[in-house]
Formats: structure tokens, C-alpha cells, sequence
């Protein structure tokens, strides 16, 4: 492995936490703006 | 428009900071890596800052809380596509660029493919950026001679002229930092704004009261499907589809292609960095962006309150008034003063009946405001077209100029001077990326490849330099020759790269994943992508969102047949390249 794959990953294990946390966290605003926009119409 | 002594000061005090600060931060090494790269010892969060710095022109913050206004937050979901890309940005792009050492995203296509393949795809760049970046120091000009009266030569030359002072001076090192302090006085005026505008509602209009009124005017349609009763409108610019899969396209082409953001990643320290740098976009983005819209949300709730002018543009209202249309123009005006009239009427009502949690009112209130609101906008598209018919350069659109008359008519002295200095301060933050990039590809893919003569490290860095200033005075050129030809031109920029973004973009996908695809068929391809997005962009059927995907997907049919057909024996195109993906 080359030092730059060895470089310890931020808060999780693996970079695909970190790709599932960014899209999981945009399916969640989608909800919440979707909530949203239904609350205050 | 008035701009006072205290407004001078505190623009005059934020440009100088500025400046002063870039040129401080602008020591590196004399070198290609010191001022192309910053020595490639950037930390994540300044490359953050630098690629949300780059994207995030002066129009986003002029036009985002106008285009909250007139249409609704929908515009939101151009975003949604950007947070995937930062993904496939960090498993397919970043790996590949970092292991490599290249200084230009365009040098990974010769090491793929060929020689040609690399100066066409750099070549497309520097045609669309180069115009673009020109645009981008005129846009912001037309404005401000607008609403301030500036002179737009003088400010063209003003605005570009200071910013090539620390971006030809301290190259990347220079860029990033300034970005990062150009970002937290930008939010924090934005913010401030923002503020100011709930702070000036009637008492018992808060932030709630305020989003009610929005929401039930049809402001706060955040998702939006695009579907009508004749079924998809393929011409829907912001809809959770073309947000998605169009945003998406485009997102990845701006992310992994477009110099200007590859170079700001590429500073990062390690690969680490970068991705966290880029994933921290993916998060933060969009609830920023919802931020910048939800001001022009308060901005309607505001005017709901206060008398809106029926035309933001202060320039072309002034000659409206004194032409042959003026009689026209006041007729439909005073019918907009009645509309709104009624209109505050209901929405006081509205208030009260939120109030009282009275729901049969509340009901009946929201089903009267959004007939109002329809008849406003009806009255609102009526003006646009006495504008168009008055003024043939303008194409009637004052989104551009809603936050702006805002700020102007209500805002304190020296608050004014405040917004007035982020735009420049956007303007620069995008445009000196820009700038830095156009001269990283030009030297790295142009004039280093093709020289025959060996130059020392630091005749390398002063060419560098010079192609920064060369590429300075270019943009500073179109930006006098681009505002003849008015507002119009800022849309036919946005479209001119859709052109090309999908195009770049499909010749990256091609060398990632068809690794039996060479450099001829790859070049081919992409030759007749391009021609097939120009002949659908000219039979006008989609919206140009939708030209990324074209773009991209055919360079990648194409080339593939092409391989197939024409190619199937070259022994060279179908070496796989020497790279092989990490796990991710």
C-alpha cells in the first residue's frame, strides 16, 4: 500500500461511510424540504 | 440609489484588507509547484472554503435571493445533483490526479490517451472559461452602473485590475487564502442582511409568520416534480429531475474537469485532504445555498409589508419612464400598487387568522393570496414586456437587481458599502480561480509540452505569471466588448458551457471506465458529441441543464462504436492505463 492509502480516514474506517454519510445526509434535506415546503403551504 | 461617505469607507477598508492580506499570504516558492499548487501543503478546510469560494460567484449572491422571490426556492434543487458528484469526484477523480502529481486535469489525458486528445479537451476549457471569466467581471459591472450609476468601464477595470494584482503576484497560495477570508465576510453580510430584512417586519411578523407568507404565495416550493397535466416539461429548468441527473452531470464535469476547481484540490497536502475538502462540500452546499434563497423568502414577506417596486431595475426604469412607453408603464404600474394593496390586506388577515390557529380562515385567506399573487405576476410579466419593447438589449429580467434595490432602499449606511464590497469580493473569489487556471493550462499543457527549450524553475514561474496577467487583460477586454450586448449575454455564457462541460466530461468517463477505448476513437467521439449537442441545443427541445448529460453520454457511445467500427486493431489505444482504481 502506498502512504497516501495508508493515511488514516477522519471520524470512520472506510471512505464509503464517509460517501453514504454525504448522499444519506442530502436524502434527508430532500425529506426535510419537501416537509417543509408541505408545512407552510 | 444613495452610497455615502460611510458606504466608501467600509468598501474601500474590505477591498484593501483584501488585497493587502493576499499579497501577504502570496510568499511561496518560485516555482511551477509553489505558485501553480502552493507546494501541494493546503489543509482540507482552506480547500473547502476555496472550491465553495470559486463556485460561488457574485451573481449566486445577487441573484439566488431574487430568484427566491419572483419563482419560489425551487431553484434549491439545481444543487442536488452536486453532493453525488463530490462522491464520484473522490473515488474516480482524485485518486488518479493525486497519484499522478499532474498539475492540470488535462495532462491525465495524454498519459491515457494522446497528445491531441489532451490539447482538445484543454483547448474546449480555455474557450469557455476564458469567455466566461470575462463575463463574470462584467456581470457583476452591469449592476452596479444600474443601481449605483458607476461608470462600467471604470468598474471593469477596477474590479479586474485590483484582483490580478495578488492572483498574478501570489498564484494558488494567494487564491486560497483570500477565498477563505473573502468567505466569512461574504455569509456574515449576507446574514446581516438577512436580519435586517425580519428585523423590519410589523411587529407580530416573525421568521414563522414570515415563511407562512411565503409558502402560501407559492415561495417556498422547494421540491418540485416537474410533471404537469400534459405529463414531463422537458423546458423545466429547476425540478428534483433535472436537479439530480442534470445538477449531477454538471457538478461532476465543474468538479473533475474544470481546472479552476481541479487546481483548487489538487493544493491539498495529501489525497486525504482533498476528498475531505470536497465530501464537506457534498454536506454543506445545499443547507447553505437553502440559507441564501430563504432571504429572498423574507424578502417577499417583507415587501408583502412595505411597497415593492414593480420593476427592480433602477437604470432601465428610469428610462422607461422617459419613453414613448412611459404612459403604458404607469398604467400598468398603479394596477400593481392596487394588487399590492390588496394583497397586504389578506396577508395582514392571513397574520391574524395564524395567530387564532383559525384554519377555515386560513384556508380561504391562502386560496385568495395565491389569486392575487397570480394576478401580480401577471401584471409583473406585462412590465417585462414593455422593458423588452422599450430597451431591445434587455431581455426584462430584474432578478438580478431585487436584493440589491432591497439593500439600497433599507439598509444603514455603511451596511450598503458592506454588500457592495461581497460582490466584489464573490466576483474575485471566482474570477481569480479562474484566472489561475486558465494560466495553469496554458503553461502545463500548452507552452511546456510544446517548448523545445528548457526553462529553469524560476522562468517557469514568471511565464506562469505572465499568462495569469496576459489571460487578466483578455478577460478585462471581453468584459468592455460583452456589455454592449447587454443581459442576454450572461445567459448565452451559462449556455456556452453547457456546450462544452458534458463533452469535457465524457472524455474523462471514457478514460476511467472503457479502458480498451484509445485516443483516436475518444477524439472522434467527442468531435461529433459536440456537433450532436449543438444541433439538439439549436432545435431548442430541452432545457440546457440537459446538455450536460447529452454530452457526456454521447462522447461515450461514440467513442465506444468508434472503437468497435474504425480502431478495433490499434495496438497502442488498447493498452489499459498504468493506473488501477484503489479500494474505496
Amino acid at each position: 500500500m502506498s502512504p497516501v492509502e495508508q493515511e488514516k480516514i477522519p471520524l470512520f474506517k472506510k471512505w464509503r461511510y464517509w460517501y453514504w454519510l454525504v448522499i444519506g445526509f442530502l436524502l434527508l434535506l430532500i425529506v426535510l424540504f419537501y416537509l417543509f415546503t408541505k408545512h407552510f403551504a | 440609489m444613495n452610497f455615502s461617505g460611510l458606504d466608501w469607507t467600509v468598501l474601500v477598508l474590505t477591498l484593501l484588507l483584501i488585497i493587502v492580506y493576499g499579497v501577504y499570504r502570496s510568499r511561496t516558492s518560485k516555482n511551477l509547484e509553489g505558485y501553480l499548487l502552493s507546494n501541494r501543503q493546503m489543509p482540507w478546510w482552506i480547500v473547502m472554503l476555496s472550491i465553495m469560494g470559486t463556485q460561488a460567484s457574485a451573481i449566486t449572491f445577487l441573484t439566488a435571493p431574487g430568484q427566491a422571490y419572483s419563482d419560489g426556492m425551487r431553484f434549491i434543487q439545481y444543487y442536488f445533483g452536486l453532493p453525488f458528484a463530490m462522491v464520484v469526484v473522490c473515488i474516480a477523480f482524485v485518486p488518479v490526479f493525486h497519484k499522478l502529481k499532474i498539475f492540470t486535469a488535462y495532462e491525465y489525458l495524454e498519459q491515457r490517451f494522446d497528445i491531441k486528445t489532451r490539447l482538445l479537451t484543454s483547448f474546449l476549457f480555455l474557450l469557455s472559461r476564458g469567455i466566461s471569466t470575462g463575463i463574470s467581471i462584467v456581470a457583476p459591472a452591469l449592476v452596479l452602473h444600474s443601481m449605483l450609476g458607476w461608470d462600467i468601464t471604470f468598474t471593469n477595470l477596477f474590479m479586474g485590475g485590483l484582483l490580478i494584482i495578488y492572483t498574478v503576484s501570489g498564484g494558488a497560495k494567494a487564491v486560497a487564502y483570500t477565498q477563505q477570508l473573502q468567505f466569512i465576510i461574504i455569509y456574515a453580510a449576507m446574514f446581516i442582511a438577512a436580519w435586517w430584512a425580519l428585523k423590519m417586519l410589523p411587529q407580530g411578523i416573525g421568521i414563522t409568520e414570515a415563511l407562512h407568507i411565503g409558502g402560501k404565495s407559492g415561495r417556498l416550493n422547494v421540491i418540485t416534480t416537474g410533471f404537469t397535466e400534459k405529463g414531463f416539461d422537458w423546458k423545466d429548468k429547476y425540478n428534483i429531475w433535472s436537479g439530480v441527473i442534470g445538477g449531477f452531470f454538471l457538478a461532476l464535469s465543474y468538479f473533475g474537469t474544470d481546472q479552476s476547481q481541479v487546481g483548487r484540490y489538487l493544493t491539498a497536502r495529501s489525497e486525504k485532504e482533498s476528498k475531505i475538502g470536497l465530501l464537506l462540500n457534498g454536506l454543506v452546499k445545499v443547507p447553505l445555498q437553502f440559507g441564501i434563497l430563504l432571504i429572498g423568502v423574507f424578502l417577499f414577506a417583507f415587501y408583502q409589508f412595505n411597497k415593492a417596486p414593480a420593476y427592480f431595475n433602477l437604470a432601465q426604469e428610469r428610462t422607461l419612464k422617459q419613453s414613448v412607453n412611459a404612459k403604458e408603464y404607469a398604467a400598468a404600474s398603479q394596477q400593481y400598487d392596487q394588487l399590492q394593496a390588496e394583497k397586504r390586506n389578506t396577508v395582514v388577515a392571513l397574520g391574524n387568522a395564524l395567530q387564532h390557529h383559525d384554519k377555515t380562515s386560513i384556508d380561504q385567506l391562502r386560496t385568495q393570496l395565491q389569486q392575487q399573487q397570480q394576478q401580480a405576476t401577471a401584471v409583473r410579466d406585462s412590465i417585462q414586456n414593455i422593458v423588452k419593447k422599450t430597451i431591445p438589449d434587455s431581455d426584462g429580467n430584474d432578478t438580478n437587481y431585487i436584493f440589491l434595490r432591497f439593500v439600497g432602499d433599507y439598509l444603514p449606511n455603511g451596511l450598503v458599502g458592506l454588500v457592495i464590497a461581497i460582490i466584489f469580493l464573490a466576483s474575485w473569489s471566482s474570477i481569480a480561480a479562474a484566472l489561475h487556471a486558465l494560466a495553469s493550462c496554458t503553461m502545463v499543457d500548452f507552452h511546456k509540452r510544446l517548448s523545445k527549450k528548457t526553462a529553469t524553475p524560476l522562468q517557469e514561474y514568471r511565464w506562469s505569471q505572465t499568462y495569469a496577467l496576459i489571460w487578466g487583460l483578455f478577460c478585462i477586454v471581453v468584459a468592455q466588448f460583452g456589455h454592449n450586448l447587454g443581459n442576454s449575454l450572461i445567459e448565452a455564457v451559462n449556455i456556452l458551457g453547457s456546450w462544452f462541460y458534458g463533452t469535457i466530461l465524457g472524455i474523462f468517463l471514457v478514460a476511467f471506465y472503457l479502458k480498451r477505448v484509445g485516443g483516436n476513437a475518444v477524439f472522434t467521439g467527442a468531435i461529433l458529441a459536440e456537433i450532436t449537442v449543438i444541433i439538439v441545443y439549436s432545435l431548442n427541445l430541452l432545457s440546457f441543464l440537459w446538455l450536460n448529460v447529452i454530452g457526456a453520454v454521447c462522447v461515450v457511445v461514440f467513442a465506444g462504436l468508434t472503437q468497435v467500427l474504425f480502431f478495433r486493431q490499434s495496438g497502442k489505444q488498447l493498452q489499459a492505463p498504468s493506473y488501477t482504481q484503489p479500494e474505496t
